[in-house]
């Protein structure tokens, strides 16, 4: 049988065909913007002609996209209403009001997804232990659902004070839009997100609300163009936490698939770790304008409860924040593509990219200010004839020139020097990122492996773990469609929590923490139901909790089976171990809280090998020489260029040296040495020489 | 530039560095505290230091600490000498003089060591939710006539020996204040992002050498000077000066004259107070470090908003004040409330060089509001304190609107309504915007805010802090003032006017309504674009009547 990813990013979408007992087929074609359907036609057709087979021999169409993403960032969802409590109108447009740039007075804050025009109160409340204090005012909500309905809104969102302890009053709204509404969605934030803090659960829920029209739509004509193509099974979607979830949760909940691509990139590094024996990945994937990193810990990729869309220079703080379960991601802007400029006599790279288009100095496109693919190719590391498996080549005296001009001169460093010291910030800013999700998140970096992607990350990636303390860098075959291959192994999984605050020494206890898990449960029932997906669940627990009086919780796995008189005392001891791991000591006489509540039922994924269509190689290719920059050596020195598909398993590449793949160069620096895996992975051993 | 003996890319390296220790001691500080003050306001900051105690990188949150950073390690090193510090010791001053102007901000010093030798320091500052003293939050203005009544003065002591907390010092401390587990949670918070700043300044000073790292500190000290310098010499020489006034410093006082000249001299500026009110017997006076702290930031929001933050770059910006006066008052001075200063600071220097820098100046902020309310949580048995914050809308700017409900001049996050519901006892009606409040203008003043409280305790002692209840928000070129703020008891009951600073009783049901202030216009209404004003109306943030009135739109 036949089983189909397609990743759509902004600039390619990407294809593998996996068929049993064959190698997958990969395919890369410019994503259509206007209608991303095109592109996926055109890729599908061209891969089952290859194999001789139609649309109905698939199995499985599994999908990532940056639909979602991009329907907020440019601001083009539908027209969207808010209902909320009276008295709190302005949460939305209030925020959290701290300024992502301290000394900029001048700032405007990110515009909220609706106008204050479209958000409609009314009048009820619930307090924090969900009694309710005011039932809703019927004859009032009659009013309002008139003026929405003449507002000509196509969605709405209904986030009301506390409705996470109790979404009474938000389902009684709901039955009277409904009602008078029909056909238009309505997103409840207590069922989206009952968590608590008003603004960031208001800011979720009138984000799906947002594009949950564009986003359906994109979802039907999707399933139209694949079952004119005969598929008539089943065509799972990536989650941003991760995992696979069915069209009919996407259209309802699109906010979940927000980080869809690079939850797929997080799943294919800790598959390739897990490959190769390794449990422990942080993900890396360097492209045009940013770096991402993610993490896999003991084999699982690692999920925050929430996560920033739309942030503005990749400043925490500054997008609109979003309380549904995300992969980890931290994205930096390093890519390729950042621009490199001396301000104070010391060099600056970033966060300003020229990304792919017009694109570095050297793809001759236009680019006029010299970047991190310059300075990489003046330096040796990327060979001018072989970019892009040789579909483009590089002008390096322009690069040479733009970094002469824009770093060397001001510095009074040599070309070489300039390109050297773009190449150590990028480094450096790559490092701090890394840092973040390591040592100041509780990972011991000395445990963990880099997997390096994406076009830039292979050439950054040793010296960043040389930095941190890491031992080794994966950098797996076939990278360039690394999340369609995530994409592969992903299992379908959902996800519930719910906000309960509750002292675990408290005498009801127990009882509670059974009552939170027995109404997560069904839920959790309910969206398997609409998951449809076969197989018997595997259920997770886990909670965030903190000390009483602490304002931040951290994440705590939770023991399953049978929730007992125990329990309470068990989530305490994981707790004080948790706390521990990350801060260094626990402090075993206080008393803990429970905060938020997970559930998670992950479903059984398909368990072919991962086959990332790496051949070994009929016979060696002889490597070639070429000059690259060796700061040890402080000039440059003659270096082997390897040719990736010319080498045998077991070959042992001693730094410096370079290896050419068609889609990303990796660089070995002196002191560190490499092996091709069985899979056809490069593993650099990082050398313990500084 | 001259020729360094360093090369640029290991100070390139090196100044990330510094920059992402003071980073991680704020992350530090602020997963780990217990109070909202810190973790959801933000209220703290961070700093790194050099062996001889100059300022290399601070973190990058409140500027409050700003003034009183640069300095702090050099105040504890008068008491404690080098030779008196050892590895895992970490030194506590909250005084005012000392200290940033009020003895909720605890600082904690720490040294780093290299071969058992000091090579820099670590300091962090954190406002504590309470030190004791006359009322909840030890920020009471009104009553309050001495630094002595304002609860614990600590002058520098050692608190942490060889790692761990000196347990006497501790009782005495948590002794004296109304929250102690949330106390003790955040000095320990503070030792922990000390912790983690002293282990990455070792690191870096073991990589690249001392003499190395030392250089690069030099250097980054030099270059940032030399940069504020340039920056000054661009702003047209002058001598600029405004006046304002502050309501009063408690009910039945008079109001607070805040007159500043600002002398641009080349490559020098000097912001001086010296003709302010003299210095009040209410918790409100400005210590010179807190004067300061808030001079340099109106000259970096003036010049670049990116400039370093260290000892380089703040030796061009000279702040004074008459010695005695309100903005550099003489111990005991009180001072508790002094937060409610800074915005005017800002608004004072912003007055001064919008006759000099037209393009960076903007109408007065909406003010804020910084009550606390404390008594016995029901619930528990146990006191609470719910310190709040408020902020309203920002001037019109040259070239835009002012922002709406964003932090002014502090930079701190607000404490969700759901947050104070369930820890206080405390019931919030409302949280809104105010129509027709934003000053009018070509670019329209961000509007005044509205927050009702209920108490659901027996009762209560609220101390007020805010201002513009008298004097409005000033609007510049054209620009029309912000509507003056109002803080009303039981508005729908038995409407009783508050004083901004009052302190005032309550009991289970009262209401404290806080309306702040709108915030000052930009350039003639009359030159306002009609699109705007009518997205205004649509929007609801401004009426039909003050379209009318204000600009002369009729429909």
């Amino acid at each position: 049988m036949l089983r189909m990813a397609f990743d759509i990013g902004g600039t390619f979408t990407d294809f593998v065909l996996a068929a049993n007992g064959e190698s997958p087929r990969f395919l890369k074609l410019p994503t259509t913007p206007d209608d991303p359907a095109k592109a996926v036609e055109e890729g599908f057709d061209m891969l089952l002609r290859e194999v001789g087979q139609s649309g109905k021999d698939l199995e499985a169409v599994l999908h990532a996209t940056t639909i979602a993403t991009n329907a907020i960032i440019e601001r083009k969802g539908a027209p969207t209403a808010l209902v909320t409590t009276e008295g709190f109108k302005d949460v939305l447009i209030i925020g959290r009001q701290k300024r992502y740039e301290t000394y900029d007075l001048y700032m405007e804050k990110p515009p909220a997804l609706v106008a204050r025009r479209s958000i409609f109160e009314v009048s009820e409340r619930i307090d924090h232990r969900g009694t309710v204090l005011k039932s809703v005012d019927q004859a009032a909500l009659k009013e309002l659902v008139n003026s929405i309905k003449n507002g000509g809104y196509s969605s709405i969102a209904v986030a009301l004070l506390h409705a996470y302890a109790n979404p009474d009053h938000e389902k009684q709204v709901e039955c009277v839009l409904k009602e008078s509404l029909p056909g238009i969605p309505i997103t409840l934030a207590s069922s989206l997100s009952p968590k608590f803090r008003e603004y960031e659960r208001t800011s979720t829920a009138v984000a799906n609300a947002y594009i949950r029209p564009i986003v359906s739509s994109y979802i039907d004509r999707l399933e139209g163009t694949l079952s004119g193509k005969g598929f008539h099974q089943s065509m799972f979607v990536m989650q941003s936490a991760g995992g696979l979830i069915s069209p009919d949760i996407v259209k309802e909940e699109p906010i979940r698939i927000v980080e869809s691509g690079p939850a797929a990139g997080v799943l294919m590094a800790g598959i390739i770790g897990s490959e190769a024996g390794i449990n422990h990945v942080i993900s890396f994937d360097m492209g045009g304008t940013t770096a991402k990193l993610g993490a896999v810990d003991g084999g699982v990729p690692a999920v925050l409860p929430t996560f920033e869309v739309d942030p503005i220079r990749y400043k925490a703080g500054s997008g609109l924040p979003i309380n549904v379960p995300s992969v980890e991601l931290l994205e930096i802007g390093a890519g390729g593509g950042s621009i490199a400029r001396v301000d104070l006599g010391v060099i600056h790279v970033g966060p300003d990219s020229a990304g792919a288009d017009p694109g570095p100095i050297c793809y001759g496109r236009g680019g006029d200010r010299a970047t991190v693919t310059d300075a990489n190719l003046v330096l040796g590391y990327l060979n001018p004839d072989f970019f892009n498996a040789g579909a483009m080549s590089l002008d390096l005296e322009s690069a040479r020139a733009g970094i002469a001009r824009d770093v060397a001169e001001p510095l009074g460093l040599s070309i070489e020097e300039a390109a050297w010291g773009i190449h150590v910030v990028a480094n450096a800013n790559m490092e701090r990122a890394m840092r973040i999700v390591s040592v100041e998140r509780g990972r011991d970096p000395r445990r963990y492996s880099i997997v390096a992607f994406g076009g830039a990350g292979p050439a950054h990636a040793a010296r960043i773990a040389r930095a941190i303390g890491m031992p080794e860098v994966l950098t797996p075959f076939g990278a360039g469609v690394g999340s369609a291959i995530g994409l592969l192994q992903a299992a379908p999984k959902i996800e519930v929590s719910i906000t309960s605050i509750l002292d675990l020494e408290a005498s009801i206890a127990e009882e509670a923490c059974r009552s939170i898990y027995e109404g997560l449960e069904s839920r959790v029932v309910e969206d398997l139901k609409r998951l449809g997906a076969p197989g018997t669940p595997k259920f997770n627990r886990y909670g965030y909790f903190r000390y009483k009086g602490q304002g931040y919780e951290i994440r705590t796995d939770l023991p399953e089976g049978p929730i007992n008189s125990d329990f309470p005392a068990l989530i305490a001891e994981a707790f004080h171990a948790t706390y521990d791991k990350t801060y260094g000591y626990a402090d075993r006489e206080a008393a803990i809280e429970a905060v938020d509540w997970h559930l998670v039922a992950t479903l059984p994924s398909h368990s072919d090998k991962l086959d990332l269509g790496w051949h070994v190689p009929k016979s060696s290719i002889p490597p070639r020489q070429r000059k690259t920059w060796q700061p040890e050596a402080n000039g440059f020195v003659e270096t082997k260029i390897y040719d990736r598909r010319g080498i045998f398993v077991g070959t042992e590449i001693v730094g410096p040296a370079i290896i050419e793949d068609p889609e990303a160069t990796i660089v070995i620096p002196s002191g560190d040495t490499a092996i091709v895996t069985e899979n056809g992975h490069i593993r650099i051993n990082i050398g313990s020489r500084v | 530039m001259k020729e360094a003996n360093i090369d640029p890319i290991t100070l390139t390296v090196i100044w990330n560095g510094l920059l992402a220790i003071a980073e991680e001691m704020g992350s530090t500080l602020r997963r780990t505290a217990f109070s909202e003050a810190v973790r959801e306001g933000e209220d703290f900051s961070t700093g790194v230091f050099d062996i001889q105690a100059r300022l290399v990188a601070q973190g990058n949150f409140t500027p409050g600490h700003l003034g009183s950073m640069p300095y702090v390690v050099r105040t504890v090193l008068e008491y404690f000498p080098v030779a008196d510090l050892h590895p895992g010791d970490a030194i506590l001053l909250n005084d005012s003089f000392l200290g940033s102007g009020h003895f909720p901000d605890c600082f904690l010093v720490s040294p780093a060591f290299l071969n058992n030798e000091v090579i820099g320091f670590v300091c962090t500052t954190a406002h504590h939710i309470d030190v004791g003293g006359a009322a909840p939050g030890s920020q009471k203005v009104h009553g309050v006539t001495e630094a002595y009544q304002e609860g614990l003065r600590i002058l520098p002591i050692r608190l942490i020996r060889a790692g761990e907390f000196d347990a006497d010092i501790l009782r005495i401390i948590l002794g004296n204040v109304r929250a102690p587990e949330k106390v003790r949670g955040d000095l320990r918070a503070q030792a922990n992002a000390n912790r983690a700043g002293v282990v990455r300044l070792e690191e870096l000073h073991s990589q690249y050498g001392r003499d190395v790292t030392e250089s690069a500190f030099d250097e980054i000290l030099e270059r940032s000077e030399k940069r504020m310098r340039e920056l000054i010499g661009d702003m047209p020489d002058g001598v600029y000066s405004f006046d304002d006034q502050m309501d009063d410093y408690g009910p039945g006082t008079p109001p607070i004259k805040v007159a500043v000249d600002v002398t641009i001299n080349g490559d020098v500026i000097e912001v001086d107070f010296s003709r302010s009110s003299d210095q009040v017997p209410a918790a409100l006076n400005s210590y010179i470090n807190y004067t300061r702290a808030y001079t340099f930031f109106a000259v970096k929001v003036y010049c670049d908003a990116l400039l370093p933050q260290n000892d380089g770059g703040m030796r061009p910006i000279i702040a004074k004040a008459r010695r005695g006066s309100f903005f550099n008052p003489t111990f005991p001075a009180p001072s508790g409330g002094r937060a409610a200063l800074q915005i005017r600071i800002f608004d004072a220097i912003n007055g001064a060089l919008a006759k000099a820098m037209p393009h960076r100046a903007m109408g007065a902020f909406s003010h804020w509001s910084n009550p606390n309310i404390g008594g016995l949580d029901p619930e528990t048995g146990k006191p609470f304190v719910m310190y709040d914050l408020m902020f309203g809308g920002y001037g019109g700017r040259s070239d835009k609107d002012g922002a709406e409900a964003l932090a002014p001049v502090m930079n701190c996050r607000n404490i969700p309504v759901e947050v104070h519901e369930t820890h206080n006892p405390v019931r919030i009606h409302c949280l809104e915007l105010i129509q027709d409040t934003g000053g009018a203008g070509k670019y329209r003043g961000g509007l005044g805010l509205r927050k009702d409280i209920e108490l659901l305790a027996e009762e209560a002692i609220m101390t007020g802090l805010g201002d513009r209840h008298d004097t409005q928000p000033y609007g510049i070129f054209g620009g029309k003032a912000g509507a003056r703020a109002e803080t009303i008891l039981n508005p729908d009951t038995h409407p009783q006017t508050l004083g901004s600073k009052d302190v005032t009783s309550l009991r289970r049901g009262d209401i404290v309504s806080f309306r702040l202030a709108g915030a000052g216009g930009y350039g003639p209404p009359a030159e306002r674009d009609l699109k705007a004003i009518r997205r205004d109306i649509a929007d609801g943030y401004i009426s039909f009547n003050a379209a009318a009135r204000d600009y002369g739109v009729k429909n």
